[in-house]
Formats: structure tokens, sequence, C-alpha cells
């Protein structure tokens, strides 16, 4: 009898203890810090995008801008400063946007600019044959 | 709580203004401009003091979204501009097409019309020529145009030239200055009478007298050049006396140009 108490007493604290790690457990998981991946993929795929359009060319500091950005978001997320992490997250991925409208604006420029001076050297041209006659 | 909003957001603001008042940006831009806008209205909202950070991050996203609203609003522009620029450069360069040809035209006219001058002009020259030759009695030789000066130019034996009878001496002064680029062969020739040394003699003096007339004129002594024949070369027979006046004679050769 003492013997069957003692070890019901035993069980029942086991699966006592056995719950109480589990809500524990479950809220640790809860509480935990969940990454902003989503943020952090975005801007990643912006600033690959801006690479792409050459923007490392065109507007370096911008694109510098958002991988220094994007370098903290992740700094923030390591130490599990999530809502930190996710701010910087999405200015990484505005900077690398702004990068691209950069870059593509300095390109038009340029396309313009070599424009220009075609029909400038085709004017000059005119001017120096007119001068001819 | 302050009901003001974040310190910097009147700066966003101020820019986003600036743009949404230039038309060509609104028309550009449009879609951007509106994010923007909403950008920082947000920026704009006021914020408990402790929210400083959460400020920043809005006032960050709502300068660099009106930035991207401007480059994009450049770039669609300058592409709009493109159009027109290639426009431009179509114009420029068919007015350069049109002057080239219009340019190669009058080049072939105005060739055309010298041509045709130039062909004048010898025509009237080789005209005027044949005039001069008429004029000078001269025969046109292989060796030039021989003007031959009869034996009445001088007395008998003396190598003057007798004054009153150089009707021809003055065409053919004219006729040098008129061609001064012409060599001119002045040869002297005698009938047989006499000794072969004295008609050699002869000969020479009168057309050495020729010469001296020619320079007298003005015609330069260079292009003159003077030989006697005595009677190595007769024209006709010594046997008569009409034959022996053909034989006494100066020609006068002017060498054809070229």
């Amino acid at each position: 009898m003492k013997i069957y108490t003692a070890r019901r007493v035993a069980g029942h604290a086991s699966r006592l203890i056995t719950l109480l790690f589990v809500t524990l457990t479950l809220a640790a998981c809860a509480a935990a810090p969940v990454p902003p991946t989503d943020e952090l993929t975005a801007a990643s795929d912006a600033i690959a995008n801006a690479e792409q359009a050459e923007a490392r060319r065109y507007a370096g500091a911008e694109l510098e801008e958002a991988n220094r950005q994007l370098e903290a978001a992740n700094k923030a997320a390591a130490s599990e400063k999530m809502v930190e992490a996710e701010r910087l997250a999405r200015q990484a991925r505005v900077a690398a946007e702004l990068a691209i409208a950069r870059t593509e604006a300095a390109k038009a420029s340029a396309i313009n600019r070599e424009m220009g001076r075609g029909a400038e050297a085709l004017d000059e041209e005119m001017r120096r044959q007119g001068d001819q006659q | 709580m302050s009901p003001t909003s974040p310190d910097g957001s009147e700066d966003v603001r101020s820019k986003l203004t600036e743009l949404q008042q230039n038309p060509d940006m609104m028309t550009h831009a449009r879609i951007e401009l509106r994010d923007a806008e909403a950008a920082v209205k947000l920026a704009e909202q006021p914020l408990a003091s402790d929210e400083a950070v959460l400020a920043e991050h809005r006032l960050y996203m709502a300068d660099r979204m009106v930035e991207i609203a401007r480059a994009k609003g450049e770039a669609r522009l300058m592409e709009a501009d493109r159009e027109r620029l290639g426009e431009e450069r179509d114009a420029a360069r068919l007015a350069a097409r049109t002057r080239e040809a219009d340019q190669a035209h009058a080049d072939a006219q105005r060739a055309r019309s010298s041509q045709a001058a130039a062909a004048e002009m010898s025509a009237r020259e080789a005209e005027e020529l044949q005039r001069q030759i008429a004029m000078l009695e001269a025969e046109a030789t292989e060796r030039g145009l021989v003007l031959t000066l009869g034996d009445v130019l001088f007395a008998t034996g003396s190598a003057d030239i007798q004054g009153g009878t150089n009707q021809n001496l003055e065409k053919l002064v004219n006729f040098l200055n008129q061609y001064p680029d012409r060599q001119v062969l002045i040869e002297g020739h005698t009938d047989n009478v006499g000794s072969a040394m004295f008609n050699q003699n002869l000969s020479r003096q009168r057309a050495e007298s020729v010469r001296r007339f020619l320079t007298e004129r003005g015609i330069e002594n260079r292009r003159l050049s003077v030989s006697g024949y005595g009677f190595e070369r007769p024209i006709a027979s010594n046997d008569s006396a009409t034959g022996r006046q053909q034989n006494r004679r100066v020609e006068v050769v002017i060498e054809n140009r070229e």
C-alpha cells in the first residue's frame, strides 16, 4: 500500500513535470520572436534586381545603402530584435528600389545625351556643308 | 503624447509637394507619387516621444519613396523625350541628305555649265586663231604657221627692211602679242645669185633684221630664233626671174603650241 502510494505519487509527479515542461515549451515557442523572413527575402530580391540592373555602376551609393540596411536587418534578426529587423529589412528594400529607379534614370539620361549628340553632329555637318557653298 | 508631426516630416512633405506641382512628374510618376503620398502621411502621424525609432523608420521610408517617384518620373520623361529626339534626328538627317543631294545636283550642273563654257571658250578661241591666221595670210604646216615675207621687204643685196612695206610684219607683231606663248623661228632664204657664203650671210642678216624689227616692237627676244639658209632651200626654180624672186624670202615659222 505504502509502496503503491509512493509509486502513485511518483507517477503523478512525473506526469505533472511532463505537463509542466510541455506547457513551458509551448509558451516559450509562442513567445519566441519569429524572424521577418518575408521582409528579409523581399529586401535581398530587391538588391539582386538592383545589381542585375547595373546599379553598382549607375547608383553605387544607393546600392551600398541597401546592403548596409540588409546587413543591419540580419544582425537584428540574429539577436532576436525582430521588430527592428523587420523595419531595417523594409528600409533595405526601399533603398534597393531607389537604386534601381536612379539607375534607370541615369541610363535614360545617357541614351538621350547620345542621341542629342548624334543630332548635333548632323546639324554641325549641315552647317559645315552650308559654309562651303 | 505630442499632437505634432515628427521632426523632419516637413522636409519630406515639401519635397513631395514640389514633385506633385510638376505636371511632367504627375504625368510620368502618378502611381509612385500616390504611394509616396501615403508614406509621407504615415510619417506625419504624431507619435509618442518613446517611438522615435518608429518615426525615424517612417521618415526613411517616406523619403526614399519620394525619391523613387522623382527618379522614375525623370526616367519616363526622358524616354518620352527620346521619341522627340529621334524625330529631330530624323529631321536633321533628312535635311542633311536633301542638302547633299541638292549640292550634288548643283555641282553637276555647275560642272556641266563650266564644261560647256570651256568648250564654248575654246571654240571661240580656235575661231579667233583661225581668223588671225587668215589675216596673217600664214600657211598652217606641220612645223607650225609659216608666214612668208616676200622679197619686196628688202632691197636687192640689202638686209635692211624697206619702210612702208611692212604691213605683214605689223600683223605678225599683233599675232605674236596675242599668242605670247608661241616660239618663233625666223629663217632667211636667197636665190642662187652670188656665192654660197654671200647668200648664207645675206639670208642670215635678213632674218636678223626681222628679229630686230620684232624685238623693237616689243616681242621678247627669247621667243625668237634665227637661221640663214642661203640658197639651200629654194621654193621655186632659180632659172627665171619670177622663181628667183620667190626664193628670196624670209619665212617666219610660228611653232604650234603643245
